[in-house]
């Protein structure tokens, strides 16, 4: 993953959290550093996901996750530290009230969103993401999420280097290369 | 992505693992329209003996599977064979809900209870199809369940309704006004625990089971007070540190299961009993012989679902059937038909009790199932001993082939493929024919593994089962000689089916198919005498009923996500003119 410029790294690395003092709202400002001010991330390039609108409880769950390091990443790691155990249920809240942004990515061509239908079809993952992958729960939506994101995920799974969810290493060991690309472009283009 | 009326993300309380006990919440209805129908009619209260002579009764439909004995007969006999060819829609009433719909409709006295994804309960008019109240449950942030968000239904009992909800609860509702009386936390949902199964009322308790054999959770039946929730008794379907079993090498139709029991037993040796997070969820209803106070129940697979490295062992009580005391939840007998699964062909599809022929030719109370295998299995209700199994349902080619390793380009293909044979849906029977009717699934899948250690609340299938591209998928209606195991008719259809089949005392068997028809069979030999076309899946159980001295058949159209069939948000009610 491409590293944030200096300047935001600073930013993360100097922005203290007095948790008791601060609202959910001034808790949440560190967010927006990548996740972006209105819920576009700022570098869609980079595998920064969308977090405005993300169902309630899978927000908590990576949040959760990033905090006792059973995900691990180079920017949240840190970020979830900072937080209390308190804090993740409520910003998973603030966040999934959020209205999901329209990135405006563009549909893939209808061999590439065939070959996606395909894969769908043999590993049936709305049967989890339910139907149109709007998720539920703890289920994450996957419609209009960041193409490179979701490319990276997919692949983090299949490799385990995302290691949170072991059944997903599974179903991601289970499709190819070529697959995970035509997925990642057909579910940005939702 | 149609999401009318859902106020979930808005809900309330937070708290993630919340205590086990009565939680008095006050929230309610979602009032929506036809307030001012209740007053026309009158909302019943269901005694025990009505429940009790369910299987008599031609007015009503007051449990999931008809009545205790679950063998979906409804005694009507106004729509017959030579009629039913008349049958058209009498009403539809669309839901808020368009997902998958799994419920069987329940009908006391002219009161129709349904339910949706999501957990939305209401109460209809079932001669009119007008809404009398909507209950919407409040749903808690943390729901973790596999196939889809379903609800295959409500109980009825006194002057409540109960609904178990997708993040482990049990909600009591007042029949009359829709508003929640009490609401009891089943089991902690951040850790796989759910439901979408309809509870059972008897005798002042409310039973329920528990989804989670994806997850790694400990499975089980529990019994709460119907007045106030209280727990009463929790049967664990693994007993604790106790799962090991009789090291069975043939499954229960004889077949071998290439186990390797050396490895298993060394497995055991380091790392001792796998009972804490075995899996052994029951999905749906038991059956009640009210006689012996008996409850008959089939349970789920063992965690994680492909991968048995983990879990040496015959894996005690997956895959069985399991007889307890209604009283206490203690075990009375137990059959295990598959020990050590390896592909997920568990039993989910409900115990079925009906007096049948044993080995020498006496008649006997016997207990049936239809498996994820293909297979109907009889058995003696005293013992649970295996009576006989059927003619396979559905191909069995190269059953019991090993799982390979997880890659996109291999897969141990089997037949059946890992949803079945027959899935959740419950067989219908007619006792006069000695008949049982089930539908299944014909799918190609490959079956692969891949080992990771418990993973607390998340996925843990133990590798993948995958639909092959461009394979076999196809179902049927099979019915079954009960009394001899032989194959009487099956009509192949297009699509997998899932759902359910009712039958009814006019010789004529309903079912639904994944591709919108909703058709009727003659009883005896399988001529489809009449069919409509739903506009989505008609993958739920169809119901039956009077009212107004007419018969109407009921079932809802929503479609499936296992299959993912075309979704749909309505229940049609049909009947004769």
């Amino acid at each position: 993953m491409r590293r944030l410029s200096i300047p935001l790294a600073l930013a993360l690395t100097v922005l203290p959290f007095a948790a008791h003092a601060q609202s959910i709202e001034e808790k949440a400002q560190i967010c927006t550093a990548c996740h972006g001010e209105n819920g576009v991330p700022l570098e869609q390039s980079l595998p920064v996901p969308v977090i405005w609108g993300q169902n309630l409880g899978y927000l908590f769950f990576q949040l959760r996750d990033f905090k006792s390091g059973a995900r691990k990443n180079d920017q949240m790691t840190p970020i979830a530290d900072g937080l209390e155990q308190s804090d993740l249920m409520a910003l998973a809240q603030y966040f999934s009230k959020k209205p999901w942004p329209n990135l405006r990515q563009a549909n893939p061509p209808a061999s590439v969103a065939a070959l996606a239908q395909r894969a769908n079809k043999s590993v049936v993952c709305t049967s989890c993401h339910q139907e149109g992958f709007a998720g539920e729960g703890t289920q994450p939506r996957l419609a209009g999420q960041v193409r490179s994101y979701l490319e990276k995920t997919m692949t983090d799974f299949q490799s385990g280097a995302r290691g949170n969810n072991p059944g997903m290493t599974d179903l991601m060991k289970s499709i190819t290369e070529q697959e995970v690309a035509a997925l990642a472009a057909y579910l940005a283009g939702m | 992505m149609n999401r009318i009326g859902r106020t979930m993300l808005l809900a309330g309380a937070m708290a993630i693992a919340l205590p086990l006990t009565c939680v008095a919440a006050g929230q309610e209805t979602g009032g929506g329209g036809g307030g001012g129908a209740a007053a026309s009619v009158q909302i019943p209260t269901v005694s025990q003996a009505m429940l009790n002579g369910a299987a008599k009764d031609n007015k009503n439909f007051l449990a999931t599977n008809g009545n205790y004995d679950q063998t979906r007969f409804h005694p009507a006999d106004g729509i017959t064979t030579k009629n039913v060819k008349g049958l058209h829609v009498a009403w539809i009433f669309q839901t808020d809900v368009r997902e998958s719909m799994e419920t069987s409709p329940i009908v006391v006295n002219g009161v129709m209870y349904v339910t949706t994804s999501f957990d939305h309960l209401y109460a209809l008019n079932a001669q009119t199809g007008e809404q009398l109240w909507h209950y919407k449950h409040d749903m808690g942030p943390i729901t973790v369940y596999c196939c889809g968000p379903n609800n295959r239904g409500a109980a009825v009992l006194g002057d409540k309704v109960y609904l178990a909800t997708l993040d482990s609860k049990l909600d009591a509702i007042d029949a009359k006004t829709g508003k929640l009386v009490w609401s009891s936390q089943i089991a902690d949902p951040s850790l796989g625990y759910s439901e979408t199964m309809a509870p059972t009322a008897v005798d002042g308790k409310i039973l329920v089971g528990t989804n989670g054999g994806e997850y790694g959770i400990r499975g089980f039946v529990k019994a709460f007070d119907a007045n106030d929730g209280k727990l009463l008794w929790t049967f664990d379907t693994i007993p604790e540190n106790n799962s090991v079993g009789v090291w069975a090498t043939k499954d229960a139709t004889g077949r071998d299961m290439h186990r390797d029991i050396a490895a298993e037993k060394e497995a055991l040796a380091k790392n001792g009993d796998p009972w804490k997070t075995l899996g052994g969820g029951v999905w749906q209803n038991p059956a009640v012989d009210l006689a012996t106070k008996r409850i008959y129940f089939v349970v789920g697979n063992p965690s994680p679902d492909l991968d048995g490295s983990l879990r040496p062992g015959d894996n005690l009580y997956t895959d069985s059937l399991v007889s307890v005391d209604l009283d206490t939840g203690k075990l009375a007998c137990h059959f295990q038909y598959i020990a050590h699964d390896l592909w997920d062909l568990d039993s989910t599809s409900p115990a079925v009790l009906v007096n049948v022929k044993d080995k020498d030719g006496k008649t006997v109370p016997g207990v049936m199932h239809a498996g994820k295998s293909g297979y109907i299995y009889v058995h003696d209700r005293k013992d649970c001993k295996l009576i006989r199994f059927s003619e396979p349902m559905v191909s069995q080619k190269e059953r019991w082939v090993l799982p390979t390793p997880t890659t996109p380009e291999a897969g141990a293909r089997m037949f059946p493929g890992a949803n079945g044979g027959v899935e959740w849906s419950p067989m219908a029977t007619n006792p006069g024919l000695s008949l049982a009717y089930a539908i299944n699934l014909e799918q190609e899948m490959t079956y692969t593994v891949a080992s990771a250690p418990y993973p607390e609340g998340k996925l843990w299938l133990g590798g993948a089962f995958t639909n092959v591209p461009g394979g076999v998928q196809a179902g049927n209606v099979t019915a079954v000689d009960y009394d001899t195991g032989k194959i009487k008719w099956q009509v192949k259809t297009p699509q997998p089916m899932i759902g359910g089949i009712l039958a009814t005392g006019g010789g004529v068997v309903f079912a639904g198919e994944s591709n919108g028809w909703f058709k009727a069979y003659d009883a005896n030999n399988g001529s489809i005498l009449w069919k409509f076309q739903a506009g989505a899946g008609v993958n739920a159980p169809p119901s039956s009923y009077m009212v107004g001295g007419k018969q109407y058949i009921a079932v809802a159209a929503g479609g499936n996500v296992q299959v993912d069939s075309r979704r749909g948000n309505s229940i049609l009610a049909f009947t004769l003119d």
